[in-house]
């Protein structure tokens, strides 16, 4: 490319995939209830069973507390997916 | 705490009540006491409460895990300010009497120090000695230090004596060097101390049979034999093999498995003649929990009777016949063999045509059935108290709870055999017994804790303190704990950070408490472990210097992130720090939350004048509430006014005479004769009822009992011939006439029971057809009597009952709904024929009586008469509890309550001890003088509001309703802080307190940051 000539970034669409990097991990947000999908998550530390790091757990008084802004504000900063439970 | 001046005779109780045992029921009465203001004692000799129902994997019909239902009820009996715990204790003497009793308690050494064990576990994995885990029925092996299960409460270890090396053999204390704490204490001695209370519940428990003695089934000589305890240990997620059903001979996945039913159940010959209530259900619910497990898994129950008799029980049969596809054999089991060299196991048994038939499994579950404890002799001695033949408490039919000595109840299995919801029913019964014996004591023996004024933080800016928890090398061993300090202290906000060895130790607490005045902070993060355990204890701590209790979170770094990621250290760390920083991003936008609270009327209504009302009235007023009684017809009593004794032969008429008058002479409870409720308005402690007789009733609580109704046939040719009756029928006229010799009884069961469109047992109506065969035989043993019968439902200790009926020669013929018996009558002669499968033939039988066992009904009005509080149905129209097994008489919505047949038939028996536990469960709510409100609650902005009522419908509490002005407004009273209302609003008019928006969001927002 020779200097000066401009460089046109293709975007990002679903039709051209991208390369995923083979070291690449999602991060992933878990929302959970606090009576059973959070408990779930402590009860798996409980009994030492591994997952990946990748996600993390934030609270909800009730699944029904789970605002779509929520998940799209997630998704709109980057992350790469969410994970209901309750 | 509402308290009267007691009379004289009352002045030297004492408001407290010794709790002996601590599963279900245990904790219920304690719960219900403590909440009433009483000082309980609970007594457990474990290491950890729990009892039976901390070993199930899960409950029907629901499928929920045992353990999630009952943990959070642990939490909370070891946390109540009014509970006081005595774990690995017994009582050793028990003297005085009703109201003032002194109990001497001996406490077993725990050789470590609960004040300073954090419970963390690092002794464990040091410990050199296995012990057989008797928690995991011997399937697997724990160590000499241990907790008794993950989630035992208190979550301190124990050492168990008789295997530790150092206090047999002198040698080894490495849990000591282990225990950064310090909290092992090898000098630690058994201690003896006395306690004083004004009355005692016993709920011990049970044991389960040890089917070794049954040689032909071959538990303990065949490795895949096993029992159905330890069958809920092998499909338990936390069980020795992690939820994966592993076949004992060589852990693989078992795919045939069988049941075999009643074993040391139902058998007077060697083993226990009663029948243990439980194990059809809890065999329904393995085989398809084991489904769920494993799509691969067939299933077949071998059984003699059938006895799904509660409240939607034979609905959940069909959904283990027709969606787990569980085959049910009716069969006697002669023998169990091995093959020996698959291990696999051939059952021999003879089919329902007589004929032998001989199966083959990879894995055979023994139903085993409940005793009396061991030590179930001494027990009785020791508090003074009789017992059944068998070592059961004695108690009176018609007065379910209480034992033999005065002041002392009794309540769940030790009463007799009995299923969870009836052990908490029961639990709560004897708590209601004993605060109307102790009404007048309430809050005399509870200390109240006096707080400091709540600082003022509005206005100031943020001052967040990390206080990151090394939890000794739970955390610290996997994450860098300083990193999580460091990365924290230069977030936003963050005035300071550090690390603690154990945060939730006293001098950890003293050290959050001292940072909060030294550092002025005015918000407190804590990175240790899980928020449903720990939350309480810091947001006391911090409340303590005057910060208020919502200005702190707790962030889960260590089941949520160290002991899942041992494995990959640095991740971990990198997750942990991210966990605090989002919830350093939340504490930031916390706000103080203010409780607000409402007062409390201390009068409660009951809808039914039945003996389920009246019973509650009676123990309502006596333990000083005053009652209002509506009752639509114009004579009290409702359906028992028909019956004249109960199975066991209790005098039912003068017993219910009885009930009526004492209701009639109290002043504090007042009857409305045929009166109904017209409207209803109001919340939980200050409902506003208006009757159709004009008054206008304000009361506290609500107690529904209305009842229910007699079936009326129109099956089998009834009212053809006035020979022709109903079981009511025959009790009524037995009284007056006696039985001839040469006459025939001829009884059919199931009569407009267990058949759509009424798909339920009716329960009651094979106790009615034994009682009035019995009655029969014993009058005039001549006469004949034959019951044709789909499942002879003599559950528990009625058993006797049924053996007694076919001893005296009553005949019993099994019916299928395929087949039923068909019934003509001609010049009034009654025959009745029927198909018999042993025979193959069908049988003709000339009837001088056929009598129908008919069933119950709901109130014909009951759907809408639940529409007028907003309640539910189940299918059948009987109304529905909150929660099927922990929550039998409560229903979702605070303050209302239920008893007796409008929940689901039942006994008088169960119906007294379901609306005692009503009165118990109405008691903890009237005690109070006001309620708090829960901070955690939906807050509405009604300027914003646009009233387009999606809150209206889809909150199941009914909080949003419309008000005077016809917009919405929000009752937080009946709140309970779920968000729905939050996640439908499309004005975004509600808030929730404490997990607001912008609080969500900026952990949201923390956690996608870009680094």
């Amino acid at each position: 490319m020779a200097i000066g000539e401009e460089k046109i970034e293709e975007p990002i669409s679903p039709e051209k995939q991208r390369e995923i990097p083979d070291d690449w991990k999602p991060n992933i947000i878990a929302f959970a209830c606090h009576y059973c999908a959070f408990a779930a998550a402590d009860l798996a530390g409980v009994m030492r069973l591994p997952y990946p790091p990748n996600v993390k757990v934030i609270r909800l008084p009730c699944t029904g507390k789970l605002d779509q802004v929520y998940i799209l504000r997630a998704f709109e900063r980057g992350v790469d997916g969410v994970f209901a439970a309750g | 705490m509402t308290r009267i001046n007691p009379p004289k005779d009352k002045e030297d109780r004492i408001g407290s009540v010794l709790v002996v045992g601590s599963g279900i029921g245990g904790m219920q009465a304690s719960l219900d006491l403590a909440n009433s203001g009483l000082l309980v004692h609970m007594i457990n000799d474990e290491p950890s409460i729990g009892g039976t129902m901390s070993r199930l994997d899960k409950t029907f019909p629901t499928g929920d895990c045992a353990m999630c239902m009952i943990s959070p009820r642990m939490v909370e009996s070891s946390r109540h300010p009014n509970i006081k715990m005595h774990t690995l204790s017994r009582v050793e003497a028990i003297s005085g009497e009703a109201g003032n009793f002194t109990a001497t308690i001996v406490e077993k050494a725990r050789y470590v120090d609960p004040e300073r064990c954090t419970g963390c576990g690092a002794c464990e994995p040091q410990c050199p000695t296995k012990v057989v885990n008797s928690f995991n029925q011997g399937l697997d092996k724990r160590k000499a230090i241990y907790a008794l299960f993950p989630q035992a409460v208190p979550n301190t270890r124990a050492i168990d004596p008789d295997y530790c090396l150092y206090l047999t053999r002198n040698v080894c204390r490495k849990c000591e060097k282990a225990c950064d704490a310090k909290a092992i204490n090898f000098e630690d001695t058994d201690k003896r101390h006395e306690i004083r209370v004004g009355s005692v519940v016993l709920t011990p428990g049970l044991k389960t049979y040890q089917p070794e003695i049954r040689q032909e089934l071959g538990y303990g000589r065949l490795e895949n034999v096993v029992t159905s305890l330890q069958f809920e240990r092998l499909l338990s997620a936390s069980g020795p093999c992690g939820g994966e059903v592993a076949r004992p001979s060589d852990g693989g996945h078992p795919k045939r498995l069988a049941w075999v039913q009643c074993v040391g159940s139902r058998n007077s010959h060697n083993a226990n003649p009663w029948c243990s209530s439980v194990c059809c259900m809890y065999a329904a619910k393995q085989s398809i929990i084991a489904k769920e497990h494993d799509s691969e898994v067939q299933s077949t129950i071998y059984y003699m009777e059938l006895r799904a008799f509660g409240k939607d029980f034979d609905k959940y049969i069909e959904k283990a016949k027709n969606d787990a596809g569980v085959v049910y054999k009716r069969a006697m089991i002669s023998e169990i063999v091995e093959d020996p060299e698959t291990k696999n196991l051939i059952i021999h048994a003879v089919g329902d045509d007589g004929k032998l038939v001989w199966e083959e499994y990879d894995m055979v579950i023994l139903s085993i059935g409940f005793e009396p404890r061991v030590d179930a002799a001494e027990f009785s001695r020791i508090f003074g108290i009789n017992t059944d033949e068998y070592g059961f408490a004695q108690t009176s039919k018609l007065r379910p709870v209480e034992s033999s000595r005065k002041g002392i109840y009794v309540a769940g299995t030790y009463q007799g055999p009995k299923d969870i919801p009836e052990t908490v029913i029961q639990g709560s019964g004897a708590a209601a017994q004993a605060m109307m014996l102790l009404g007048e004591k309430r809050g005399t023996e509870v200390t109240q804790v006096v707080l400091p004024d709540e600082k003022d933080v509005e206005g100031e800016a943020p001052r967040v303190g990390v206080i990151v928890c090394h939890c000794g090398t739970n955390i610290a061993g996997t994450v860098d704990v300083q990193k999580i300090a460091d990365a924290a202290s230069l977030e936003p906000g963050v005035a300071h950070a550090e690390t603690i060895i154990y945060a939730c130790a006293p001098d950890g607490q003293q050290k959050i408490r001292d940072l909060i005045e030294e550092k002025r902070l005015n918000r407190v993060v804590v990175a240790s472990c899980t928020p449903r355990t720990h939350s309480p204890l810091f947001q006391d701590t911090i409340r303590e210097v005057g910060l208020n209790k919502f200005l702190f979170e707790l962030a889960d770094i260590r089941e949520q992130c160290s002991w899942c990621h041992m494995n990959d250290k640095e991740n971990a760390t990198r997750k942990a720090i991210e966990i605090v920083n989002m919830n350093v991003a939340k504490t930031r936008n916390l706000v103080p939350v203010s409780q607000a609270s409402v007062g409390v009327e201390h009068t409660a209504l009951v809808v039914g004048g039945g003996i389920a009302g009246m019973n509650a009235a009676l123990s309502m007023a006596e333990q000083g509430y005053g009652v209002h009684i509506v009752e639509k017809s114009n004579r009290l009593g409702g359906l028992l006014r028909k019956v004249r004794t109960t199975l066991e032969q209790d005098d039912v008429p003068a017993f219910l005479k009885g009930v009526i008058e004492k209701v009639q002479e109290r002043d504090d409870i007042t009857v409305h004769m045929r009166t109904t409720v017209e409207s209803f308005d109001g919340f939980v402690g200050n409902f506003s009822t208006k009757l159709s007789n004009g008054t206008v009733v304000r009361h506290g609580a609500l107690l529904i009992a209305v009842g229910g109704q007699e079936y009326q046939p129109t099956e089998y040719e009834y009212g053809k011939s006035q020979r022709i009756i109903t079981q009511r029928d025959l009790e009524n006229r037995l009284v007056e006439i006696d039985p001839a010799p040469d006459e025939t009884y001829v009884m059919i069961q199931c009569v407009g029971s267990r058949e759509e469109p009424n798909n339920y047992c009716s329960r009651i109506c094979c106790q009615d057809a034994l009682k009035n065969a019995i009655a029969i035989k014993e009058k005039s043993p001549e006469t004949r009597v034959v019951i044709l019968y789909r499942d002879m439902r003599a559950y528990g200790l009625k058993e006797n009952y049924y053996r007694k009926a076919r001893d005296l020669g009553v005949l019993f013929f099994l019916f299928t709904p395929e087949q039923k018996p068909e019934v003509s009558v001609e010049d009034d002669t009654i025959k009745v024929t029927f198909a018999s499968a042993v025979l193959d033939k069908d049988i003709e039988v000339d009837a001088d009586y056929l009598v129908l066992s008919t069933g119950l009904r709901p109130q014909p009005d009951q759907e809408e008469f639940a529409k007028q509080f907003k309640l539910t149905c189940n299918l059948d129209g009987f109304l529905l509890e909150a929660h099927v097994k922990l929550r039998p008489v409560d229903f979702p919505s605070e303050g209302f309550f239920l008893a007796g047949l409008a929940h689901a038939p039942k006994n008088l028996e169960e119906t007294l001890s379901q609306s005692l536990a009503a009165a118990g469960r109405v008691g903890t709510l009237l005690s109070k003088n006001s309620l708090t409100v829960s901070g955690v609650i939906s807050k509405h902005n009604r300027d914003i509001c646009m009233s387009c009522l999606a809150c209206v419908r889809k909150c199941p509490f009914g909080a949003p309703f419309i008000d005077e002005d016809g917009r919405v407004s929000h009752n937080e009273v009946k709140c309970t802080g779920c968000g729905i209302c939050a996640g439908v609003c499309p004005a975004k008019a509600y808030q929730i307190n404490y997990f607001r928006d912008d609080q969500m969001l900026a952990m949201i927002e923390s956690v996608t940051e870009m680094k």
